[in-house]
């Protein structure tokens, strides 16, 4: 299973999100990229309209 | 006609997705240190309060959880007496002052820190070998047994590299002792992995153990 029962002795969001393969680093990596895809395509619109 | 930008050669670009990237590293780094210091603190349920050494500790492996944990159980005299908060808290201080001024993790890995020259100290009070060393030397209890060991270890041969002998007093080694068996109920995780294995099957698989 991907995700599995979180049994730590404490509830916590970042030891649950650790209990599966990689799913932590996944997680944050998504979190870093997905705002920096939103920062390309204003940067890309801005650099458009200063060509035109 | 128009230039033609790349934005992966805008510096601008750059410049915001690295101010990203810190700044959220910074809040994920300060939200991690409070949620690890919230989990460390003395009373806590993973690290118990200085009075466990007034009750028997067990290490059972745990099927829901798939490790084994510490089993804090009945009471137990400590040295021949219970000790109050106050006396407990002031005697795993100076066995923490003592582990630190003996330099154990130069050879002993504790709770994941030092070396792997000697066992690993991190589960040393539940050893079933200090059963063997309570008959060698003669002591009543296990406590006892540790306490004369830590006072002369060149005298016993517990590894097939002896301890040195590091002039540890009656009172250090008591406080050592009680240290160790704090040390012990602290939830873990089961680290060390495998520790109850037997020497059998730690010449087949290993364990940390011994």
């Amino acid at each position: 299973m991907f995700f599995e029962k979180f049994t730590d002795v404490y509830p916590s969001f970042w030891g649950w999100l650790n209990q599966g393969p990689l799913t932590l680093t996944l997680f944050l990596h998504t979190i870093i990229i997905l705002p920096m895809i939103w920062l390309y395509f204003k940067e890309k619109k801005r650099l458009e309209q200063e060509d035109k | 006609m128009a230039k033609s930008h790349s934005v992966w050669t805008s510096i601008r670009f750059w410049r915001q997705s690295a101010a990203w990237v810190t700044g959220f590293a910074v809040v994920l780094l300060i939200l991690l240190t409070f949620d690890t210091m919230r989990q460390i603190k003395m009373g806590s349920k993973r690290v118990p309060a200085p009075t466990v050494i007034n009750h028997h500790i067990d290490y059972k492996y745990s099927k829901k959880r798939g490790h084994e944990v510490p089993v804090i159980g009945k009471k137990e005299l400590f040295f021949g007496k219970e000790w109050s908060p106050k006396e407990a808290a002031a005697l795993l201080h100076k066995g923490k002052l003592t582990e630190q001024a003996k330099n154990c993790m130069d050879c002993h890995t504790l709770l994941g820190n030092g070396a792997y020259y000697a066992p690993d100290l991190t589960k040393a009070w539940l050893d079933p070998k200090w059963k063997d060393m309570q008959a060698m030397i003669g002591a009543k209890t296990r406590e006892e047994a540790m306490a004369k060991f830590l006072q002369h270890p060149e005298m016993y041969p517990t590894h097939e590299r002896r301890m040195p002998n590091l002039k540890i007093t009656a009172e250090e080694a008591q406080a050592l002792v009680a240290f160790l068996k704090h040390m012990s109920s602290i939830d873990t995780n089961g680290f060390p992995r495998g520790f109850s294995k037997t020497v059998s099957d730690f010449k087949a698989g290993g364990t940390y153990a011994h």
